[in-house]
């Protein structure tokens, strides 16, 4: 994965850019980030009012999340606030947007791809398919669902979870005088887009309605404050394991090899096999429950591995290389 | 190993390729910016340290959720000598 870090971003003064790829013509778009080697994105797109497109498919996973306006997918009627994950291969219903509409869309493997069609991909995985509104359909739960956890005053709603990564993708808000006197970090990479709201870091100042960042792993963030209150929605590429302290000044380096000391300390055989045995699966190791993981688009996503089939070299594939 | 539609995907065509190479180099610039711009913010940025690290010492630090711990002055870390960097 090679997004580079791109926080903070507040894109609401960068312009909308014409979008000529085939399935967006006639829609707009800004770059929130992007992976340099697969094209994986994260956009905000607008869709004019008059905007239409055929039936289709993407050849990535994609995350769609309407930030104002409603678009016409099928038989669906996509409001403000609605949540899709759209797995690679997955048939959409033909696209229209009668009014006018701004979403947040993520492709998560490869750039944006279309292709007519009136079916799925005989390989695409539609089981994780889901489309519902966040706002409305969803229940807000506690911050707590990791620990060591968040402060009181964070809520979350649970968007996506995907089960061989724990990479989850949530709606969050943070109260008024919400604050949080620790530093954290991360092993997974961490997105947010602010839709309402300022909350502010130790680091990196205000992040306002518009705000946004790509977070890879490692890297500080924290204290937090939240004065008035703000709702955002987030996203992880792996397990988010919360590792806070106070020091102001630690860097990624440091951070990861805290990681791994407690790795070392507290699952010590583990630590002790994959430092000896790690280099004899360079795929991962075997998992009788998930005998097929490593077939899996986001965990070699995630080990930079190119698609199977894809010979190196012939389209850009991700250069394998290790992770910050 | 079993394939994915995502192993299915064409070759990058010259179109996308050229969307890549205008985004990479846009993202480029951006994050250079984003450096640019908080490096400038790093007086704002100690002050707002020496208050967490006051902060800490008085209310306390969140071990875990709301749990505190008050730090002894003894743990406060010091500042390093080397460049302090919040962008990587
Ligand atoms: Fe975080």
């Amino acid at each position: 994965m090679a997004r580079p870090h791109i926080e903070p971003y507040v894109e609401l003064d960068a312009p909308f850019k014409k979008f000529d790829l085939n399935g967006f013509k006639g829609s707009h778009y800004k770059v929130l980030s992007l992976d340099t080697d697969t094209g994986a994105c994260t956009l905000k797109v607008r869709f004019d009012g008059g905007f239409k497109r055929k039936a289709g498919m993407s050849y990535s996973d994609m995350e769609f999340f309407v930030l104002n306006g409603g678009v016409k997918v099928g038989n669906e009627v996509w409001g403000e606030g609605h949540y899709a994950f759209v797995p690679a291969g997955q048939h959409l219903g033909a696209m229209s947007v009668p009014k006018g509409a701004e979403a947040l869309v993520m492709f998560n493997d490869s750039e944006p791809s279309f292709v007519e069609s009136d079916r799925n991909h005989q390989l695409a995985l539609t089981e994780s398919f889901n489309s519902f509104n966040a706002y409305n359909d969803a229940p807000w739960g506690p911050g707590n669902l990791v620990s060591p956890s968040v402060a009181t005053g964070v809520g979350i709603k649970i968007l996506h979870y995907d089960v061989l990564t724990q990479a989850i993708t949530f709606l969050y808000y943070m109260s008024p005088e919400f604050q949080q006197n620790n530093i954290s970090y991360h092993d997974c990479a961490e997105e947010s887009y602010h839709i309402w709201g300022a909350s502010w870091m130790m680091q990196f100042g205000d992040l306002p309605t518009g705000g946004y960042f790509w977070r890879p792993p490692y890297i500080d963030h924290g204290a937090f404050k939240c004065k008035l209150g703000c709702i955002a929605v987030g996203r992880t590429d792996s397990k988010l394991h919360n590792y806070f302290h106070f020091n102001p000044w630690a860097n990624p380096d440091e951070n990861k090899m805290r990681a791994a000391a407690h790795l070392y300390r507290q699952r010590p055989q583990l630590y002790e096999w994959a430092a000896s045995d790690g280099h004899n699966h360079p795929h991962g190791p075997p998992d009788f429950e998930h005998q097929h993981y490593h077939d899996d688009a986001q965990v070699r996503h995630l080990h930079n591995h190119a698609p199977v089939g894809v010979k190196e070299g012939t389209q850009k594939a991700p250069k394998k290389k290790s992770r910050r | 190993m079993a394939q994915r539609v995502q192993d299915k995907k064409p070759k990058r065509n010259k179109t996308a390729q050229a969307w890549m190479d205008e985004n990479v180099a846009e993202q480029k610039i951006r994050h250079r910016a984003i450096v640019k711009e908080m490096e400038e913010l790093e007086p704002k940025r100690k002050k707002w340290i020496r208050d967490f690290l006051k902060t800490i010492q008085t209310r306390g630090f969140n071990v875990d959720g709301d749990l505190l711990r008050k730090i002894p002055k003894a743990e406060i870390p010091k500042e390093p000598k080397r460049k302090h960097r919040v962008v990587w």
